[in-house]
């Protein structure tokens, strides 16, 4: 190796490869097309990495620390809606955690809300604290951050009474829809099926990819598991607004 | 399709919003095997054919840059021919050394070596790296490219192994992208793609 220094006739090129630092990319990290980035939930190791992206916008579509109406603030516009439902769902939080830890287990924690109403559990997992600290990053750069509520499971298929579901959706497809936004990165908790589920509405509508397609890039990101989320996919059919001189150029109209 | 609309009273946002979008556009196109891009203007696939055409002209490809150890079928070299796309091909059998001589051998160090220069070459964007089915070959060189890059190694692992289909990925892949001497690569530092830099 040291040999290889010594004979190259471009050092610079090497110079600057040396200088890298080790980059950590979040969890299922990947472009989308130019300007968009997907991942699962950044942590503290993935900044130095996330700050070299240069990004201006930040979509979270996630339900963590949108449970309790205390945390909730001014920046999160779902959270009147949310509070109606906010009692059902408080104690979700966990709910992708233990789904990570047990993909395979035929208990769905999100289908008992009820069950475990009334004995709340106070952040186990330290899931807020984890949010928290983010939120805290995210506010020290100049990253414009928008947090789209959506809950962690969409079974049993209910198209048609997720209605806070796909508000976000539509939100965060409208966002994308405007180029002034980018360099983007949209992220759910795993990078999985949320984000899958935004990335496949994307390839359907602004670009027209034919389904199998879109599900062969769903597949490799959820690897196995997708509940009805194909299914959204294929069906959901949004309405969406854009200001023509924004659109990006990987739109196809 | 796109239509002109009046602007939205419910749309809350400051941009004004001038036009609406409710259908998926009608002609549907097929990305290749594998599809994916790897940064602007970098693209990865398995053998792009016929159907994947009108696809790949929304790419606007420059070169394409060919691993397999066989030459690609006649009519995806007719395409490349007939929309000026040129066609790189590096790994073919026989091309560098013996160590290459059937088509499930890996890639040797300096194919990957050759590969990653016209990788780091702006001249030859926009450009896509494709082999067979688009998992080793190409994942080897996408692997090595991540390492240039900076990436740790158990990210390049992950981003590997998601491109190699039910049976998962090769160890001996795996390997090559550890052991791969990023700073053997050589180029002329002004013509590198920005996400180099």
């Amino acid at each position: 190796m040291s040999a290889d220094i010594l004979e190259t006739e471009t050092p610079q090129l090497q110079r600057l490869m040396l200088t890298k630092p080790n980059y950590v990319p979040p969890l299922n990290f990947s472009l989308v097309e130019d300007g968009i980035y997907r991942s699962g939930f950044p942590m503290p190791v993935n900044r130095p990495f996330l700050e070299q992206l240069n990004l201006k916008t930040i979509i979270y579509l996630g339900d963590l620390g949108a449970e309790k109406p205390k945390k909730k603030d001014k920046k999160d516009k779902k959270d009147k809606d949310k509070e109606k439902k906010a009692k059902a769902k408080e104690n979700l939080e966990c709910a992708d955690q233990k789904r990570g830890v047990n993909g395979d287990s035929t208990i769905d924690d999100e289908n008992e809300p009820e069950a475990k109403e009334h004995k709340p559990k106070k952040d186990k997992h330290g899931t807020i604290e984890i949010l928290e600290n983010y939120k805290s990053w995210i506010l020290s750069t100049d990253i414009k951050f928008h947090h789209l509520v959506v809950q962690s499971s969409q079974e049993p298929f209910t198209l048609n009474t997720q209605e806070e579901a796909q508000a976000s959706y539509v939100e965060a497809l409208n966002l994308m829809l405007d180029r002034r936004n980018f360099p983007m990165l949209i992220h759910s908790n795993k990078g999985k099926h949320r984000v899958g589920v935004l990335i496949g509405i994307m390839r359907k509508i602004f670009q027209g990819w034919c389904m199998s397609g879109i599900f062969e890039e769903y597949e490799k990101f959820a690897m196995g598991k997708s509940e009805y989320d194909l299914e959204f996919i294929e069906l959901w059919q949004p309405d969406l607004v854009y200001d023509p001189k924004n659109i990006p150029d990987f739109v196809r109209l | 399709m796109a239509k002109e609309a009046a602007v939205d009273p419910l749309d809350e946002s400051s941009r004004t919003a001038v036009a609406s979008l409710s259908a998926a556009p009608a002609l549907r196109i097929i990305p290749p095997l594998n599809f994916c891009p790897v940064e602007k203007q970098l693209y990865r696939s398995g053998q792009p054919s016929l159907i994947n055409q009108s696809f790949l002209e929304q790419l606007n490809l420059k070169t394409i840059l060919w691993l397999a150890s066989e030459e690609p079928m006649e009519d995806f070299l007719d395409y490349c021919l007939g929309n000026n796309i040129n066609i790189e091909f590096v790994g073919l059998i026989n091309d560098y050394s013996y160590t290459n001589i059937n088509p499930w051998d890996s890639l040797d160090e300096r194919t990957i070596k050759k590969a990653l220069e016209l990788i780091c070459n702006q001249d030859n964007y926009p450009l896509l790296v494709c082999c067979g089915m688009g998992r080793h070959r190409t994942g080897a060189v996408i692997g090595c490219l991540r390492r240039l890059q900076g990436w740790n190694l158990a990210s390049v692992s992950e981003e590997y192994r998601r491109f190699t289909g039910a049976r998962g990925g090769r160890i001996l892949v795996e390997l090559l992208i550890e052991s791969f001497d990023v700073l053997s690569v050589e180029g002329d530092p002004a013509k590198l793609p920005e996400f180099l830099r």
